[in-house]
């Protein structure tokens, strides 16, 4: 029978972020109706209370695993990574587009309450453990995610994008709730620590199969991985770019957190299904994603290339994780999302910073010359590049060290080799952007950039950020943050 | 003192990237310049130190100092200098000074920046040089790319895009691999003792089964031959020399060439010795080639830098054959071993020297074509006699440092075997040939060109930084147990037991 779930002040903890969120994007949604209340400024001070008392609020779940409302939300470590991380994302977002010229139309009543309520979709999704609630949070961040990018900037191509991921994505959606339906069907429970528990006793089960492989679909989907990767490149290249960079990192951390969840455990018993499919696509994201990102000349198309062939280098651990010996592909997966997101938004922030109102679709060509007008600008952007490409010392490298060991500790020969070459390509399109800067003479518009955007500080405060922490967690700090991340991996493998 | 002593290895590798980052604060590119040189020469003290208080009877590794980085992991940062490894970070030390002395009157753009490159490459070097760590050897190797991708690719020639490009591309494809090979054999002694460790003094006892080792010796070797550059892996060398500046190519070619088979000796070879007789007859093979062909090359080239560059190829061919020189007992042989070891301090210095030397004229003229030059001697005398002194030590006319090298890797090979000798030793001929070729056509004969007239002779300071280095030649022709003496332990330990390697500790 139904019982009231039990209230502590600790389901309050876990879910305060959440709930912040939920009361901000009320209040603006209302601030919307009024001229006054509506102003830039005001709405402005809404996302900017909510989002930094949301961001607090996070740093506060505790670590102990717990769960509260019959599994519809989780305490632990590894919510708490992914909603901090979600959520400082957020911040440094709003931080870039404070100072962009798509500030004056993202800073508005509607737009900020559905970023907020987007927002508590993705802390939802990240800290449930059952299936229903999750589905309703990513449906809650895919639906706030359409509109903000189509309503942000409302030229063609923006809205042409906007529908484009509607489409794919709502394709997406209902595949994945098809194989979760399976999933319960087979399993009897919606609840994925159950699910996990009961795979094994049905695992021969053929509805179960098909259900496992519609779920890896729609995560995939969402993940971006070949094949199921076509929305991409539209959506990043006609968001605008703060939302592009809002898109590619959150929406990783939010499918990797319940990819680990969901395949820890589960992996053995539904080898025959997910393994081969994983590796397949793995082996796609890295080849076509870096082949891709070769020949594009705009700058947020090719970024949008290269982040498919990180979720390929992030499957290539996914794939590691059929072992028993699961601690380090956990942490090689956190470890690399991190190291990601940063170096993202980092290079995001740089796009940004050049963009003007006329330019929004920067191309590669157009960074010719930038260290000679934007020294520092373009000193970042390569620390940026040489992460991503994983040279040392950054945590680009460290994070393809920790997968390639995972890989190479299951004997992922084939695969690492895949990678090698993957990563030998994407070195090359990630230093043509570096001889661009560097090693090009400057054309034309370059000089206006400067004084189009005016203000730096904030996204120079972003930038420095992120160069600092790119290049600590390639120095001093790696063992340190692997360290961290132990907790993490046995709060996932216990279940 | 005591911090000096028991940190010097790091303070000598770290004190030029700090020296490097503090040249983007002072105000002038002239401070810049001096921060530049009191930074290296200060290095080449430190490692002074070093080589002073080495002991050459031990082949332990010295100066050893051990950093916790990844506890879990077992990485660490472990420095330290054998015999080996010792007289290659002395050639690093004392290039440097020099080529920043030649940039003193250079107004490159952007001058703080390339001198910022040249002293984080230099820590590059010396950490690859110093790091018994797989990880943090890795790191270095490929951190030295960073400056020079840059150095070629901002103030390189024409095509330095492309060159530079190219340069990045083969050496981090044969470096991933590498990193790959290296986790599996983290992963292997991990298997076999419970321990994670990367420090190659652990993994030298890693027992591998022979299938496993080819393939790692595999990748090394891939790694280590495109860096040498050994044919056919070579084509990025000529390309980067041509387009690179002066200053880059004396460091390509005098310590960044030899990063390769200076891995081949510490990594490659000890830590896969059941591969090398397998692998052994390929180097071999890939060096003869590359002697001969790198020859032919360069004796048709018509543009003075490329063919000192395609004499890169013969001579680093002598320095891989000389590496493994298998004996019939299946020790490597220790004569061949020294002459590697010493051929790579002399092409160092001589091949060093010849970049100076076609700069030299390069920024009088504006060109390095042959055609253009001829009869120099009389308009440069002091340039001529540097010139002669460079190019007979390349060619290792005995008296120089060259003709010890290549003359005890001949002894050493032709043990091994005659065959291989009899064909390396053709690439003597030919290096006599087309490096005589370029002493004729840029010194001697009539003086057609009215420009060369008046050429000025040789500046103070190109004195200044060419005169060391053709001492150097000399010197090391008259005295090679000087240098050679501080390696002859390591040499021979590496020869004898490379089977069943280890490196000690000397806790002094």
């Amino acid at each position: 029978m139904f019982s009231f779930p039990e209230i502590s002040s600790e389901l309050y903890i876990t879910a305060a972020p959440v709930l912040i969120l939920v009361v901000g994007s009320m209040i603006a949604l209302l601030q919307s109706v009024s001229k006054s209340l509506g102003s830039r400024g005001a709405v402005e001070s809404t996302a900017w209370i909510t989002v930094l008392a949301a961001m607090a609020a996070t740093t506060m779940i505790p670590t102990a695993p717990t769960e509260y409302l019959a599994g519809g939300l989780l305490s632990g470590t590894l919510s708490r990574f992914g909603e901090v991380m979600i959520m400082a994302v957020a911040v440094g977002v709003m931080m870039m587009m404070r100072e962009h010229h798509s500030g004056a139309s993202f800073f508005r009543g509607e737009i900020v309450s559905l970023f907020l309520m987007l927002l508590s979709g993705m802390l939802v999704m990240i800290a449930s453990d059952d299936l229903v609630t999750l589905f309703v949070g990513l449906e809650l961040a895919s639906i706030g995610l359409y509109v903000v990018i189509g309503y942000t900037n409302s030229n063609r191509r923006s809205q042409e994008g906007a529908i484009k991921y509607f489409i794919l994505g709502s394709v997406a959606a209902a595949i994945l709730l098809f194989g979760m339906a399976l999933l319960y069907a087979s399993c009897g429970t919606m609840r994925m620590s159950g699910i996990v528990a009961a795979l094994p006793s049905v695992a021969g089960h053929g509805w179960a199969r098909i259900g496992a492989l519609l779920t890896l679909v729609g995560l995939a989907f969402k993940l971006a991985l070949v094949p199921f990767h076509m929305w991409a490149p539209d959506a990043y290249e006609s968001a605008p770019t703060g939302i592009t960079a809002f898109m590619a990192t959150t929406v990783k951390i939010m499918i990797l957190t319940v990819a680990l969840r969901l395949f820890t455990g589960t992996f053995s018993s539904m080898n025959e299904v997910w393994y081969p499919a994983i590796i397949i696509l793995a082996v796609l994201s890295m080849i076509v994603g870096n082949i891709m990102a070769l020949v594009q000349t705009n700058l947020k198309r090719m970024l949008a290339y290269s982040s498919i062939a990180h979720s390929g280098y992030m499957a290539v651990a996914i794939c590691a994780l059929s072992t028993t010996a699961t601690g380090l592909p956990v942490r090689a997966i956190l470890f690399y999302l991190l190291s990601y997101v940063v170096v993202s938004l980092g290079a995001f922030a740089v796009v940004m910073a050049l963009e003007t109102e006329d330019n929004d679709q920067l191309t590669i060509d157009d960074l010719s010359g930038l260290a000679k007008n934007h020294p520092w600008l373009a000193g970042a952007m390569t620390v940026f590049m040489f992460s991503f490409s994983g040279m040392p010392p950054t945590a680009g490298f460290i994070g393809k060290f920790f997968i390639f060991n995972a890989a190479l500790t299951n004997h992922l020969y084939g695969l690492v080799l895949i990678g090698v070459i993957g990563s030998s390509i994407s070195l090359f399109y990630y230093l043509r952007i570096v001889v661009r800067m560097y090693m090009a003479d400057a054309v034309a518009p370059f000089g206006a950039v400067k004084a189009a955007s005016g203000r730096f500080s904030l996204t120079a405060a972003i930038l420095a950020l992120s160069v600092a922490i790119t290049v600590l967690l390639g120095t001093i700090l790696p063992g340190e943050a692997m360290e961290r991340l132990v907790g993490t991996a046995a709060e996932i493998a216990r279940k | 003192m005591e911090f000096f002593n028991s940190h010097v290895l790091s303070i000598m590798t770290f004190l030029p990237l700090l020296v490097g980052a503090g040249i983007f604060l002072v105000p002038s590119d002239q401070f810049a310049r001096l921060a530049a040189l009191a930074g290296s020469i200060l290095t080449f003290f430190v490692s002074l130190h070093v080589w002073h208080y080495f002991d050459a009877a031990s082949a332990k590794v010295q100066f050893v100092e051990s950093y916790i980085w990844m506890p879990e992991f077992g990485i660490r940062a472990i420095f330290g200098v054998d015999g080996i490894s010792l007289l290659l970070v002395m050639l690093t030390t004392a290039l440097l000074p020099l080529v920043i002395l030649s940039l003193w009157h250079s107004h490159v753009k952007n001058l703080r920046f390339f001198l910022g490159a040249i002293m984080a490459l230099q820590t590059g070097m010396l950490g690859a040089l110093v790091a018994l760590d797989l990880v943090f050897f890795y790191v270095f190797w490929e951190a030295m790319l960073i400056p020079m991708y840059f150095i070629i690719g901002i103030w390189g020639g024409a095509r330095r895009i492309y060159a530079t490009t190219k340069f990045i591309l083969y050496t981090v494809v044969g470096s991933l691999l590498m990193l790959a090979a290296a986790i599996v054999l983290y992963i292997s002694y991990h298997r076999q003792t419970g321990i994670y460790s990367t420090s190659i003094l652990d993994l030298y006892s890693a027992s591998l089964d022979p299938r496993t080792q080819l393939w790692l010796f595999g990748c090394f070797a891939l790694a280590f031959a495109i860096k040498v550059p050994m044919w056919p892996f070579h084509t990025w060398l000529p390309d980067a020399h041509v387009e690179a500046p002066t200053a880059g190519s004396v460091i390509l070619a005098g310590v960044l060439l030899k990063m390769g088979t200076y891995g081949f000796l510490r990594f490659a070879i000890p830590l896969f010795p059941q591969a090398v007789p397998t692998f052994a007859p390929i180097l071999v093979f890939l060096g003869l080639v590359g002697i001969i062909y790198g020859a032919l090359t360069a004796w048709v080239q018509k543009d003075a830098k490329k063919l000192v560059a395609y004499s890169s190829v013969s001579h680093l061919g002598f320095v891989v054959i000389g590496s493994v020189a298998l004996l019939a007992d299946g020790s490597l042989s220790s004569e061949a071993l020294t002459g590697a070891l010493y051929q790579m301090i002399n092409h160092g210095v001589s091949t060093g020297a010849l970049f100076f030397l076609v700069g030299v004229i390069y920024e009088r003229r504006h060109t390095r074509m042959l055609a253009d030059f001829g009869g120099l001697a009389s308009a440069m005398p002091w340039y001529s006699v540097i010139l002669i002194v460079a190019t007979l030590g390349s060619v290792g006319l005995p008296g120089t440092g060259g003709f010890v090298g290549e003359f005890l890797i001949l002894l050493g090979t032709f043990q091994s075997s005659p065959g291989a000798a009899l064909l390396a030793g053709t690439g003597v001929l030919l290096g006599a040939i087309y490096m005589l070729t370029l002493c004729r056509k840029i010194l001697f004969g009539p003086l057609t060109h009215e420009e060369n007239k008046k050429l000025k002779d040789l500046t103070p300071l190109e004195f200044a930084y060419l005169v060391p280095l053709a001492v150097l030649i000399i010197v090391m022709g008259v005295f090679p147990e000087f240098f050679i003496g501080k390696s002859k332990a390591s040499i021979e330990h590496l020869a004898k037991n490379y089977r069943s390697y280890s490196l000690a500790i000397d806790s002094h």
